[in-house]
């Protein structure tokens, strides 16, 4: 069980009635690292998630979470209590007080820490005794956080989970989630930030109209994708330089621009037997990766 | 100790947290017997998932640059010398200061002098691997 | 902590229902012989307070059962609440059934709660109710009139938006009332409000409900209630969050 991966889906599919919402993923989270979720809106992430917890049944292909399959209802109700999940929408329970709602959702985990739910209380500057309803989105959302934090599960989920935060609160909440994978949980959080996935994610997964574009590591990514823009006394065929790992070639006059996502070596080697004038190797960032990967998909 | 790391750079942001460890231990910074933030603490310092600072630490255990002390945290070891000396570092600087002075004359811009230096170490890693 | 979830979310609506239905039965007791309504002036008390009563005090809690009956996890996936609820490690039918239980039990307690106030007024006026029309009573209110429960229950398991579910459910049951009063065939095995209000046993003399409870009508009545609750259970497993 404890080399199951975090989250893993097969064939997953979801059609509504007239628009695919996933289409045929295939999803590995490993355990012990933080996996960006990344997507455009509406690319399918929340219902990847919600299929992944149960809440929306696939159409086709299976979920499995922790090692339980979603499908097995009863084992996957065990399985919640290691998962922690905080949701796109997080109007909770308009008529608790923060207080109230804390006692509630302590009641059902085995791995509620007081401590650090009084801690947070303080941090995030709640009031304790006010309606939920009366709060604003942004106290709303860190309240939602609040409660998925002061545990300490297996897997926690984030699903957009920096809509409605002030940079200082999007700040605080990457720093939790660097504090929860030192302390040995498996983060995966979805968002469309690409600023907030760079630092702190291990790998990401980029999904665009239901369908996985990306599953990496940033390490490799940040090794291996290249940007090499080479010029030519005279332009060879674009053919010259399909080799693996090229993932996109332009010419323009004499230039030539490819994209690697590894290999880069070997470019600039053949760039060099066509007597290459100039090589420019250049790093790709992550967001002109995102970019991209999600235009031609 | 300040860390910097910047995500954009072609480069894991372990590797980088290794070498300013090593620039740190190089110029002085960090002396042997030094204690190195906890995981945790500068996990949550840089904002980094905590397997980066984990990876460099055990990286440079590797190298025999840090002892990692079970419960008790990383320590600056410097028993062997360490893998290029002060002498030779500032040597480089001053052999790459001439270097970029002389291009710079030639009319090249900074940032193409940066990437020409970029292709030519990818390129000689081709060649050492032949 | 499901319960004490439901209670906090029914709470306000089960009190407000509770003072209105009891406020109602005390103003008929209070003012039981300046009413004038139709029927005898020999059992005035029997009469209007007891039987008149009950009349009025059945019109309200059907409306406040349907409101006791509206909520529930349809209704958090309006507002998006359902996506906390559903990640408890708690069975979605054990979700369901608790926030079901805590609604009969607030609708029980919305039939018993003024019965008791009508006995204690009546005994403080000197003229007490016989305990055998009050629990004869209260059997025909509550047996038959969670159904009407059942049917807010349903309603809220398939219609989300906050005032469309109380809405189709108050259609619902006005239908169902003239429906089955008004239809020949219907009306002696349908007659639900005919029932509850105790008119198959009124004396129209003295003013008592006489002759044994109707168990056959009251368990009849409770196994459609039952099945209605089960049927919201399923089509709550079945939803998509």
């Amino acid at each position: 069980m404890a080399t199951a991966p975090a989250i893993e889906t097969r064939h997953l599919t979801k059609k509504y009635r007239n628009a695919l919402a996933v289409c045929d993923l295939h999803l590995l989270v490993p355990r012990g690292c933080v996996t960006a979720f990344l997507g455009c809106n509406g690319a399918g992430k929340s219902t990847t998630i919600k299929m992944a917890l149960g809440m929306v049944r696939p159409t086709a292909g299976e979920a499995s979470v922790l090692g339980t399959r979603v499908s097995d209802i009863r084992a996957s109700c065990r399985t919640r209590q290691r998962i922690a999940y905080v949701a796109e929408n997080k109007p909770l329970y308009g008529y608790m007080t923060p207080e109230q709602l804390m006692r509630f959702a302590s009641s059902f985990y085995a791995d509620w820490r007081p401590e650090v739910a009084a801690k947070l209380l303080g941090e995030y500057a709640l009031p304790p005794d006010r309606k939920v309803k009366s709060l604003s989105k942004g106290m709303r959302t860190k309240l939602a956080l609040l409660l998925a934090l002061a545990r300490r599960p297996d897997l926690l989920i984030l699903d957009e989970p920096s809509e409605g935060l002030d940079p200082v609160g999007i700040e605080h909440l990457l720093q939790t989630i660097a504090v929860c994978s030192a302390e040995g949980v498996t983060v995966f959080f979805s968002s469309h930030q690409i600023a907030e996935v760079e630092r702190v994610a291990d790998r990401i997964c980029i999904l665009d109209k239901g369908r996985l574009l990306l599953n990496a590591s940033l390490d490799d990514l940040r090794e291996s994708y290249r940007c090499i823009d080479v010029t030519f006394p005279s332009v060879p065929f674009e053919r010259e330089f399909q080799i693996s790992g090229v993932e996109k070639i332009r010419t323009s006059g004499r230039q030539m621009r490819v994209l690697a996502s590894r290999n880069a070596e070997a470019v600039v080697e053949r760039a060099q037997q066509f007597h290459a004038v100039s090589i420019d190797v250049a790093p790709v960032s992550l967001r002109d990766i995102f970019l991209q990967t999600v235009q031609e998909g | 100790m300040f860390f910097k790391l910047t995500p954009n750079a072609g480069q894991p942001l372990y590797l980088q947290l290794m070498e300013q460890i090593r620039h740190a231990v190089e110029t002085g910074a960090l002396r042997d017997g030094d204690l190195l933030p906890g995981i945790r603490t500068l996990a949550e310092k840089l904002v980094v998932s905590a397997n980066t600072v984990v990876k460099a630490y055990a990286e440079l255990e590797h190298e025999g640059l840090l002892e990692l002390r079970q419960g008790a945290g990383a320590f600056v070891k410097l028993r062997r010398r360490s893998r290029s000396s002060p002498a030779s570092i500032q040597n480089a600087g001053s052999l790459i200061r001439d270097l970029i002075e002389r291009l710079r004359d030639d009319g090249l811009l900074d940032e193409e002098i940066r990437r020409a230096f970029e292709a030519e170490l990818l390129y000689q890693r081709v060649e050492m691997r032949k | 902590m499901l319960w004490y979830k439901a209670w906090l979310e029914t709470r306000s609506r089960f009190l407000a229902s509770l003072c209105g239905a009891t406020l109602i039965v005390w103003f008929f007791a209070h003012h039981a012989e300046s009413l004038t309504l139709p029927g005898p002036r020999a059992n005035i008390y029997t009469r209007n307070v007891v039987f008149y009563s009950h009349q009025y005090l059945m019109f309200v809690w059907i409306l406040c059962a349907i409101l006791l009956g509206m909520g529930g996890l349809i209704r958090e996936r309006a507002i998006g609440a359902s996506s906390f609820t559903l990640a408890l490690p708690v069975s979605r039918t054990r979700l369901v059934v608790v926030r079901i239980a805590v609604g009969l039990l607030e609708a029980i307690a919305l039939g018993v709660v003024p019965w008791v106030a009508i006995c204690l007024i009546m005994d403080s006026y000197g003229k007490p109710v016989l305990l055998s029309q009050a629990a004869f009573y209260l059997g025909l209110l509550i047996s038959g009139g969670l159904i009407y429960f059942a049917l807010a229950v349903m309603t809220a398991s398939l219609v989300e938006n906050e005032y469309t579910a109380p809405a189709v459910a108050y259609g619902i049951t006005i239908l169902m009332i003239v429906l089955c009063g008004n239809i020949a065939w219907l009306r002696p095995y349908a007659d639900l409000w005919r029932f509850m209000g105790g008119d198959n046993h009124l004396n129209k003399g003295t003013f008592f409900l006489s002759g044994p409870f109707p168990w056959s009508g009251a368990i009849a009545a409770l196994a459609v209630t039952t099945v209605l609750l089960a049927t919201s259970v399923w089509l709550i497993q079945h939803t998509e969050f």
